[in-house]
């Protein structure tokens, strides 16, 4: 860390942030699962960039197989990218035991779904819809000021917004997964986008908003 | 509607801009061309911070003759069917599109530049420097008043052209493709809020960028948040533009591989490295981090510019924005 003043004002103190490995674990992970993609990306535009040049008619005969190329590299990672952030949720309200059973039953349930329909999207979905369930507990929580729900972030608006944001981002990847093509897609979709941007404004914003309640000093104090 | 009159009043409109924006781009060229000399110079600093109202200045009287152009742009490009020879619309072509991008992101920049008040002094010769860059390029490359909307008058000349000739089939398709620009491109509300938040994220992140750098050379902290402060008014309207993005997409390029198109790899490769810097700098205080969430916001705003370039040199979905 450069010398100098503390930093954001949202970051809690460095043993918190040390009491909490599979905080930093998922963090970590995730970082390097948006790496791993931002790559690929990079590389498959590179890749487009010089196909055109170089390939007689590629974006008419080379464009599509490219394209499958692409997908079937990113689906892991995607894959990956989606179970990490359904991991990230129930963090917030279970102790590490319970933290562990959860999570593993989140995936199972997946699996099993995956397992018996043969689709992928469907298993992603049940999986995603738990995590969207336990996001929502997780928020209510917040909201009413109980004890259970751990961030490594301070202050309750900012929890709520973060909170928020990524109840956003979970719905958010349910309409990329199931609903594209449902007529449910548009007011899932834009309330996974108001919950996204109302919750980036309070987690970024809160101490612009936060209201200081000082109880008035009375005789008895 | 008559295609030939429709014509002259397009090449009249042209004139008018051309006359009114062509010294306004000299006097940009010039000044800007000043701005980025004058920026490193620590002598100069008040004139320095003149040149930059006066930059500033000019590209607020541009977007004003733009805004002009483009409501006078609106009235006089009639869709008209040839089958029933009634008026279906009229297109109306947002002011941040093809030539006048750069502009937009120039004008944004350098009204952040003069309202930012945290570690002004210090940022002000980076962001100077940048706004002189993208001015440049705005003026030199974009040239919004001497070669306006190339692709989209392109377009509605070749409508007008297969309008006039008399060829009825020739007429329908010009009449299709314009219909369909129309409907899922230029009219849509979408393009009147994804591209200028995009903006103001591009600004923003600059000035995150700039900020970087001075974290970097001087190793104290408070550059740092004031990288972050820019960076977090830059990842909102990042975010909520790119959202917006996603069922308009569905629509309008149904049966299209547009997901790994080169504009969209890049956004997203973008975003999700503005991502990872955010979620990283929650660790700032462990050893060594600072520099690892230092080299993410870097490594973020050169995706950003290859991004923006990545319209240009990549063909995909977004070649045509």
């Amino acid at each position: 860390m450069p010398r100098g003043e503390v930093g954001p004002v949202t970051r809690t103190n460095d043993t918190a942030a040390h009491r909490r490995p599979w905080d930093f674990g998922l963090t970590i992970a995730t970082v390097v699962l948006l790496g791993g993609l931002g790559a690929q990306s990079f590389i498959g535009t590179l890749y487009s960039w010089w196909a055109t040049r170089q390939i007689p008619l590629w974006t008419q005969n080379g464009y599509y197989g490219f394209v499958d190329t692409m997908n079937a590299i990113a689906a892991p990672q995607v894959l990956a990218l989606v179970v990490v952030m359904g991991l990230c949720v129930p963090k917030r309200l279970f102790s590490r035991t319970a933290l562990v059973a959860v999570s593993a039953g989140m995936v199972i349930a997946g699996v099993v779904v995956w397992a018996f329909t043969g689709s992928t999207a469907q298993g992603l979905t049940v999986y995603l819809t738990l995590a969207a369930l336990i996001q929502v507990a997780v928020v209510v929580m917040t909201m009413a000021g109980a004890r259970g729900p751990s961030y490594l972030t301070q202050g309750r608006m900012t929890k709520i917004g973060s909170g928020l944001l990524h109840l956003g981002f979970v719905i958010f990847a349910i309409v990329v997964v199931a609903l594209q093509r449902s007529p449910f897609m548009e007011p899932v979709f834009w309330t996974s986008a108001v919950l996204t941007t109302v919750g980036t404004i309070m987690a970024f914003y809160a101490d612009k908003f936060a209201v200081r309640r000082v109880r008035p000093v009375t005789p008895e104090d | 509607m008559n295609p030939v009159s429709t014509n002259t009043e397009l090449t009249t409109l042209l004139s008018a801009l051309a006359s009114i924006g062509g010294p306004l781009q000299w006097a940009l060229l010039a000044s800007a061309v000043f701005l980025g000399l004058v920026s490193f110079m620590p002598s100069l600093k008040k004139i320095r911070e003149r040149a930059l109202c006066v930059v500033v200045g000019l590209l607020a009287t541009g977007e004003v003759a733009l805004i002009w152009f483009h409501w006078r742009l609106y009235a006089i490009t009639a869709v008209v069917s040839p089958v029933t020879g009634e008026t279906t619309g009229h297109v109306a072509v947002s002011m941040w599109v093809e030539s006048e991008k750069l502009f937009v992101w120039a004008l944004i920049l350098g009204l952040m530049a003069l309202f930012a008040k945290r570690h002004r002094s210090e940022l002000l010769p980076g962001v100077c420097f940048s706004l002189a860059l993208i001015t440049i390029g705005a003026v030199l490359w974009g040239q919004p008043f001497t070669e306006p909307l190339p692709q989209f008058l392109g377009q509605y000349r070749g409508y007008l052209a297969a309008s006039g000739s008399g060829d009825i089939n020739a007429a329908m398709g010009a009449y299709q493709g314009m219909e369909s620009s129309r409907a899922y491109y230029y009219n849509t509300w979408y393009m009147w809020v994804h591209p200028p938040l995009l903006f103001i994220s591009y600004g923003a992140f600059v000035m995150s960028f700039v900020s970087t750098i001075f974290m970097w050379i001087r190793r104290h902290s408070s550059y740092e948040e004031t990288a972050y402060r820019w960076a977090r008014l830059g990842y909102l309207p990042l975010t909520f533009g790119m959202l917006l993005g996603f069922p308009w997409a569905i629509l309008a390029w149904q049966g299209e591989s547009w997901w790994w198109s080169g504009k969209v790899n890049m956004s997203i490769m973008m975003w999700l490295l503005y991502t990872a810097y955010l979620h990283g700098r929650l660790y700032l205080r462990r050893k060594g981090m600072w520099r690892v969430v230092a080299i993410l916001a870097m490594l973020s705003f050169l995706v950003l510019v290859l991004t923006y370039m990545t319209t240009y040199i990549v063909p995909g979905a977004h070649s045509y924005a």
